[in-house]
Protein backbone atom coordinates (compact mmCIF):
# COMPACT_ATOMS: atom_id res chain seq x y z
CA UNK A 1 0.00 0.00 0.00
CA UNK A 2 1.20 3.26 -0.63
CA UNK A 3 0.03 7.42 0.23
CA UNK A 4 1.16 10.42 -2.08
CA UNK A 5 1.81 13.32 0.33
CA UNK A 6 2.34 16.52 -1.90
CA UNK A 7 3.50 14.50 -4.88
CA UNK A 8 5.03 12.03 -3.05
CA UNK A 9 5.02 8.02 -2.95
CA UNK A 10 5.20 6.96 1.07
CA UNK A 11 4.82 3.43 2.15
CA UNK A 12 1.50 2.91 4.11
CA UNK A 13 1.83 -0.26 5.87
CA UNK A 14 -2.49 -0.43 6.61
CA UNK A 15 -4.78 1.80 6.44
CA UNK A 16 -5.48 4.31 8.85
CA UNK A 17 -6.85 7.41 10.14
CA UNK A 18 -5.48 11.01 8.51
CA UNK A 19 -5.08 12.06 12.84
CA UNK A 20 -2.94 8.86 12.54
CA UNK A 21 -1.14 9.35 9.28
CA UNK A 22 -0.44 13.21 10.46
CA UNK A 23 0.93 11.65 13.98
CA UNK A 24 3.65 9.89 11.89
CA UNK A 25 4.13 12.55 9.25
CA UNK A 26 4.34 14.99 11.95
CA UNK A 27 4.15 18.78 9.84
CA UNK A 28 5.15 21.51 11.35
CA UNK A 29 2.89 23.96 12.61
CA UNK A 30 0.92 25.28 11.16
CA UNK A 31 -0.79 23.47 8.25
CA UNK A 32 -3.94 22.57 7.03
CA UNK A 33 -4.63 19.77 4.75
CA UNK A 34 -6.31 18.28 2.03
CA UNK A 35 -7.83 14.30 1.48
CA UNK A 36 -8.14 13.67 -2.34
CA UNK A 37 -8.33 17.65 -3.12
CA UNK A 38 -11.02 17.71 -0.16
CA UNK A 39 -10.28 20.27 1.87
CA UNK A 40 -10.71 18.49 5.91
CA UNK A 41 -10.93 20.41 9.04
CA UNK A 42 -8.79 19.92 11.69
CA UNK A 43 -11.30 18.32 13.77
CA UNK A 44 -12.34 15.76 11.29
CA UNK A 45 -8.89 14.52 10.95
CA UNK A 46 -10.10 10.94 13.62
CA UNK A 47 -13.03 10.73 10.95
CA UNK A 48 -11.18 10.45 7.64
CA UNK A 49 -9.75 7.05 6.75
CA UNK A 50 -7.13 6.74 4.15
CA UNK A 51 -6.56 3.83 1.51
CA UNK A 52 -3.65 3.10 -0.38
CA UNK A 53 -2.94 5.26 -3.60
CA UNK A 54 -5.17 8.10 -1.72
CA UNK A 55 -3.15 11.69 -2.44
CA UNK A 56 -2.66 14.25 0.87
CA UNK A 57 -1.88 17.83 0.60
CA UNK A 58 -0.52 19.66 3.29
CA UNK A 59 0.08 23.54 3.27
CA UNK A 60 1.87 25.80 4.71
CA UNK A 61 1.92 29.45 5.59
CA UNK A 62 4.05 31.37 2.26
CA UNK A 63 4.83 34.97 0.87
CA UNK A 64 2.06 36.31 -1.52
CA UNK A 65 1.13 39.06 -3.01
CA UNK B 1 -7.81 60.03 17.61
CA UNK B 2 -9.73 63.10 16.38
CA UNK B 3 -13.89 62.42 14.59
CA UNK B 4 -11.96 63.49 11.25
CA UNK B 5 -9.38 61.01 11.46
CA UNK B 6 -12.26 58.27 12.35
CA UNK B 7 -14.41 59.60 9.39
CA UNK B 8 -11.38 59.49 6.84
CA UNK B 9 -10.44 55.63 7.86
CA UNK B 10 -10.56 52.90 5.55
CA UNK B 11 -13.14 50.70 6.34
CA UNK B 12 -13.24 47.42 5.25
CA UNK B 13 -15.60 44.47 5.91
CA UNK B 14 -16.66 46.66 9.52
CA UNK B 15 -12.63 46.91 10.26
CA UNK B 16 -11.37 50.26 10.65
CA UNK B 17 -7.76 50.93 8.84
CA UNK B 18 -5.82 54.20 9.08
CA UNK B 19 -3.42 53.17 6.40
CA UNK B 20 -5.11 52.56 2.59
CA UNK B 21 -1.72 50.65 2.02
CA UNK B 22 -2.15 47.06 1.33
CA UNK B 23 1.41 45.28 1.14
CA UNK B 24 2.06 41.97 -0.40
CA UNK B 25 5.08 40.01 1.36
CA UNK B 26 6.40 38.00 -1.58
CA UNK B 27 9.69 38.54 -4.02
CA UNK B 28 11.54 40.46 -0.98
CA UNK B 29 15.49 39.33 -1.04
CA UNK B 30 15.32 38.54 2.83
CA UNK B 31 13.01 38.33 5.78
CA UNK B 32 14.52 41.28 7.02
CA UNK B 33 13.90 43.71 3.74
CA UNK B 34 10.81 42.14 4.31
CA UNK B 35 10.32 43.07 7.94
CA UNK B 36 11.66 46.50 7.25
CA UNK B 37 9.53 47.22 4.30
CA UNK B 38 6.37 46.53 6.22
CA UNK B 39 7.58 49.43 8.86
CA UNK B 40 8.04 51.42 6.22
CA UNK B 41 5.03 51.23 4.09
CA UNK B 42 2.55 50.69 7.50
CA UNK B 43 0.52 48.89 5.96
CA UNK B 44 -3.29 47.91 7.17
CA UNK B 45 -3.32 44.20 5.43
CA UNK B 46 -0.51 41.75 4.64
CA UNK B 47 -1.04 39.75 1.95
CA UNK B 48 -0.51 35.85 2.17
CA UNK B 49 -0.54 32.40 0.45
CA UNK B 50 0.01 28.84 1.05
CA UNK B 51 1.76 26.04 -0.25
CA UNK B 52 3.16 22.77 0.36
CA UNK B 53 6.61 22.60 1.82
CA UNK B 54 9.28 22.28 -0.63
CA UNK B 55 11.38 19.61 -0.65
CA UNK B 56 14.21 19.63 1.30
CA UNK B 57 13.63 22.69 3.68
CA UNK B 58 13.75 22.42 6.91
CA UNK B 59 11.23 25.61 7.53
CA UNK B 60 7.64 24.80 6.67
CA UNK B 61 6.76 28.59 7.02
CA UNK B 62 7.57 28.94 11.00
CA UNK B 63 9.68 31.41 10.36
CA UNK B 64 7.64 33.65 8.07
CA UNK B 65 4.65 33.29 10.20
CA UNK B 66 6.12 34.19 13.36
CA UNK B 67 7.35 37.43 11.12
CA UNK B 68 3.95 37.87 10.34
CA UNK B 69 2.54 37.61 13.78
CA UNK B 70 5.44 39.75 15.51
CA UNK B 71 4.15 42.76 12.61
CA UNK B 72 0.47 42.40 14.33
CA UNK B 73 -1.42 43.62 10.80
CA UNK B 74 -4.04 41.99 9.72
CA UNK B 75 -3.72 39.23 7.36
CA UNK B 76 -5.12 38.77 3.95
CA UNK B 77 -4.77 35.18 2.15
CA UNK B 78 -5.21 34.39 -1.37
CA UNK B 79 -5.94 32.64 -3.65
CA UNK B 80 -3.38 32.86 -6.17
CA UNK B 81 -2.83 30.88 -8.94
CA UNK B 82 -6.03 28.88 -8.64
CA UNK B 83 -7.68 28.74 -12.53
CA UNK B 84 -11.31 27.33 -11.39
CA UNK B 85 -14.01 28.46 -8.54
CA UNK B 86 -13.68 24.65 -7.02
CA UNK B 87 -9.83 25.22 -6.93
CA UNK B 88 -10.00 28.87 -5.21
CA UNK B 89 -13.34 27.90 -2.52
CA UNK B 90 -11.14 24.61 -1.28
CA UNK B 91 -7.57 27.69 -1.38
CA UNK B 92 -10.32 30.03 0.67
CA UNK B 93 -11.20 26.83 3.18
CA UNK B 94 -7.43 25.80 3.92
CA UNK B 95 -6.56 29.42 4.30
CA UNK B 96 -9.40 30.31 6.93
CA UNK B 97 -7.97 27.56 9.06
CA UNK B 98 -4.31 28.41 8.35
CA UNK B 99 -4.69 31.62 9.08
CA UNK B 100 -8.09 32.04 11.23
CA UNK B 101 -9.27 34.51 9.42
CA UNK B 102 -13.41 34.79 7.08
CA UNK B 103 -11.29 37.60 4.88
CA UNK B 104 -9.58 35.93 1.52
CA UNK B 105 -8.23 37.86 -1.58
CA UNK B 106 -10.23 36.32 -4.12
CA UNK B 107 -8.55 35.11 -7.68
CA UNK B 108 -9.59 33.11 -10.58
CA UNK B 109 -7.35 33.52 -12.93
CA UNK B 110 -8.81 32.73 -16.65
CA UNK B 111 -5.73 33.33 -18.59
CA UNK B 112 -2.61 32.50 -17.59
CA UNK B 113 -0.14 34.71 -19.97
CA UNK B 114 -1.88 37.83 -18.65
CA UNK B 115 -3.08 36.44 -15.09
CA UNK B 116 -6.12 38.75 -16.23
CA UNK B 117 -8.74 37.29 -13.75
CA UNK B 118 -11.77 35.07 -15.28
CA UNK B 119 -15.02 36.83 -14.91
CA UNK B 120 -17.54 34.26 -14.97
CA UNK B 121 -15.35 31.85 -12.35
CA UNK B 122 -14.88 35.05 -9.96
CA UNK B 123 -18.74 35.79 -9.69
CA UNK B 124 -19.36 31.76 -9.26
CA UNK B 125 -16.80 31.42 -6.75
CA UNK B 126 -17.69 34.94 -4.70
CA UNK B 127 -21.09 33.98 -4.65
CA UNK B 128 -20.42 30.68 -2.49
CA UNK B 129 -17.32 31.76 -0.94
CA UNK B 130 -19.70 34.74 0.30
CA UNK B 131 -22.33 31.46 1.27
CA UNK B 132 -19.64 29.94 3.21
CA UNK B 133 -18.99 33.04 5.66
CA UNK B 134 -16.38 34.16 3.79
CA UNK B 135 -15.08 38.22 3.73
CA UNK B 136 -14.46 38.58 -0.19
CA UNK B 137 -12.30 40.68 -2.07
CA UNK B 138 -12.13 39.51 -5.49
CA UNK B 139 -8.81 40.80 -7.51
CA UNK B 140 -11.26 42.01 -10.39
CA UNK B 141 -10.83 43.79 -13.78
CA UNK B 142 -12.60 47.20 -13.91
CA UNK B 143 -15.52 46.13 -16.36
CA UNK B 144 -18.49 47.48 -14.41
CA UNK B 145 -21.01 44.78 -15.37
CA UNK B 146 -18.39 41.91 -13.43
CA UNK B 147 -17.95 44.73 -10.71
CA UNK B 148 -22.03 44.88 -10.43
CA UNK B 149 -22.09 41.23 -10.18
CA UNK B 150 -19.43 40.95 -7.32
CA UNK B 151 -21.59 43.44 -5.72
CA UNK B 152 -24.97 41.42 -6.37
CA UNK B 153 -23.57 38.59 -5.30
CA UNK B 154 -22.36 40.01 -1.69
CA UNK B 155 -18.84 41.49 -2.30
CA UNK B 156 -18.16 44.50 0.25
CA UNK B 157 -15.07 45.43 -1.53
CA UNK B 158 -13.79 45.51 -4.91
CA UNK B 159 -10.02 45.21 -5.93
CA UNK B 160 -9.59 46.26 -10.15
CA UNK B 161 -6.35 45.87 -11.62
CA UNK B 162 -4.73 48.95 -12.74
CA UNK B 163 -2.49 46.70 -15.43
CA UNK B 164 -1.65 42.80 -15.14
CA UNK B 165 0.21 41.34 -12.10
CA UNK B 166 3.80 42.66 -11.56
CA UNK B 167 4.03 44.84 -14.62
CA UNK B 168 3.95 48.41 -13.35
CA UNK B 169 2.64 49.57 -16.01
CA UNK B 170 0.22 51.95 -13.91
CA UNK B 171 -3.44 52.27 -14.62
CA UNK B 172 -3.50 50.78 -18.32
CA UNK B 173 -7.74 52.68 -18.48
CA UNK B 174 -7.79 55.11 -16.61
CA UNK B 175 -11.07 56.34 -18.26
CA UNK B 176 -13.03 53.29 -17.00
CA UNK B 177 -11.51 53.04 -13.26
CA UNK B 178 -12.70 56.32 -12.98
CA UNK B 179 -16.37 55.47 -14.76
CA UNK B 180 -16.37 52.64 -12.28
CA UNK B 181 -15.11 55.58 -9.04
CA UNK B 182 -18.22 57.43 -10.50
CA UNK B 183 -20.99 54.21 -10.69
CA UNK B 184 -20.02 52.81 -7.64
CA UNK B 185 -19.38 55.64 -5.09
CA UNK B 186 -20.05 53.97 -1.94
CA UNK B 187 -18.37 50.45 -2.08
CA UNK B 188 -14.65 50.80 -1.00
CA UNK B 189 -12.27 50.28 -3.83
CA UNK B 190 -8.80 48.97 -4.10
CA UNK B 191 -6.94 49.13 -7.12
CA UNK B 192 -4.87 45.95 -7.07
CA UNK B 193 -2.29 45.27 -9.26
CA UNK B 194 -0.11 46.74 -12.58
CA UNK B 195 0.96 49.36 -10.19
CA UNK B 196 4.77 50.66 -10.93
CA UNK B 197 5.32 53.82 -9.38
CA UNK B 198 4.44 56.36 -6.53
CA UNK B 199 2.88 59.10 -8.71
CA UNK B 200 0.44 55.74 -10.01
CA UNK B 201 -0.71 55.40 -6.36
CA UNK B 202 -1.26 58.54 -5.56
CA UNK B 203 -3.55 59.27 -9.14
CA UNK B 204 -5.80 56.30 -8.26
CA UNK B 205 -5.90 57.53 -5.37
CA UNK B 206 -6.64 61.42 -6.48
CA UNK B 207 -9.55 59.71 -8.33
CA UNK B 208 -11.37 58.71 -5.31
CA UNK B 209 -9.92 55.06 -4.74
CA UNK B 210 -9.91 53.82 -1.07
CA UNK B 211 -6.99 52.09 -1.12
CA UNK B 212 -3.64 50.43 -3.40
CA UNK B 213 -2.56 46.63 -2.89
CA UNK B 214 1.26 46.51 -4.17
CA UNK B 215 3.82 43.99 -3.59
CA UNK B 216 6.23 43.77 -6.60
CA UNK B 217 6.46 47.65 -7.00
CA UNK B 218 8.13 47.64 -3.52
CA UNK B 219 9.47 44.06 -3.52
CA UNK B 220 11.60 44.33 -6.58
CA UNK B 221 12.92 47.97 -5.87
CA UNK B 222 16.11 48.74 -5.96
CA UNK B 223 15.58 49.35 -2.20
CA UNK B 224 12.54 48.10 -1.35
CA UNK B 225 12.49 49.48 2.19
CA UNK B 226 12.78 53.11 0.58
CA UNK B 227 10.08 52.11 -2.04
CA UNK B 228 7.77 51.47 0.54
CA UNK B 229 7.62 54.32 2.56
CA UNK B 230 7.13 56.39 -0.76
CA UNK B 231 4.73 54.53 -1.81
CA UNK B 232 3.40 55.19 1.66
CA UNK B 233 3.51 59.17 1.20
CA UNK B 234 1.88 59.01 -2.49
CA UNK B 235 -1.23 57.20 -1.44
CA UNK B 236 -1.57 59.83 2.17
CA UNK B 237 -1.56 62.74 -0.65
CA UNK B 238 -3.77 61.67 -3.23
CA UNK B 239 -6.10 60.44 -0.77
CA UNK B 240 -5.62 64.02 1.03
CA UNK B 241 -6.08 65.66 -2.66
CA UNK B 242 -9.46 63.76 -3.37
CA UNK B 243 -11.09 64.74 -0.29
CA UNK B 244 -9.44 68.24 -0.19
CA UNK B 245 -11.13 68.73 -4.04
CA UNK B 246 -9.05 69.53 -6.56
CA UNK B 247 -9.73 73.03 -8.69
CA UNK B 248 -12.13 72.47 -11.94
CA UNK B 249 -9.77 72.27 -14.92
CA UNK B 250 -9.92 75.36 -17.32
CA UNK B 251 -10.24 76.22 -20.64
CA UNK B 252 -8.32 79.49 -20.60
CA UNK B 253 -5.78 81.35 -18.62
CA UNK B 254 -6.84 82.86 -15.48
CA UNK B 255 -4.62 85.02 -13.45
CA UNK B 256 -3.82 84.60 -10.11
CA UNK B 257 -3.01 87.57 -9.17
CA UNK B 258 -5.65 90.56 -8.76
CA UNK B 259 -5.34 92.27 -11.91
CA UNK B 260 -7.10 95.76 -9.81
CA UNK B 261 -4.56 97.98 -8.67
CA UNK B 262 -1.90 97.02 -11.10
CA UNK B 263 0.68 100.13 -11.93
CA UNK B 264 1.24 100.98 -15.40
CA UNK B 265 -1.76 99.62 -16.43
CA UNK B 266 -3.72 100.89 -20.04
CA UNK B 267 -7.43 100.87 -19.70
CA UNK B 268 -8.20 99.07 -23.26
CA UNK B 269 -11.37 99.70 -22.09
CA UNK B 270 -11.37 103.63 -23.01
CA UNK B 271 -12.08 104.26 -26.70
CA UNK B 272 -9.02 105.98 -28.11
CA UNK B 273 -10.53 109.08 -29.84
CA UNK B 274 -11.73 110.04 -26.17
CA UNK B 275 -8.31 108.60 -24.15
CA UNK B 276 -7.00 112.78 -23.91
Amino acid sequence: MFVIVNGETRPLPEPQTLAFLLISLSPQAPFAVAHNEEFVARGNYELHHISSGDRIDIVHPTAGG
Amino acid sequence: MSERQINDQLVIYRRRFSSRLLLGTARYESPSVLDDAIRAADPAMLTVSLRRQVAGSADAGQSFWNLLRETQRTILPNTAGCLTPDEAIKTACMARELFQTDLIKLEVIGDEVSLQPDPFGLVEAANQLVRLGFQVLPYCTEDWILCRRLMDVGCEVLMPWAAPIGTGQGPRNARALRELRERAPNIPLIVDAGIGLPSHACQVMEWGFDGVLLNTAVSRADDPVRMAGAFASAIKAGHSAFVAGPMVVQETAVPSTPEIGRPFATDYSTPLATAN
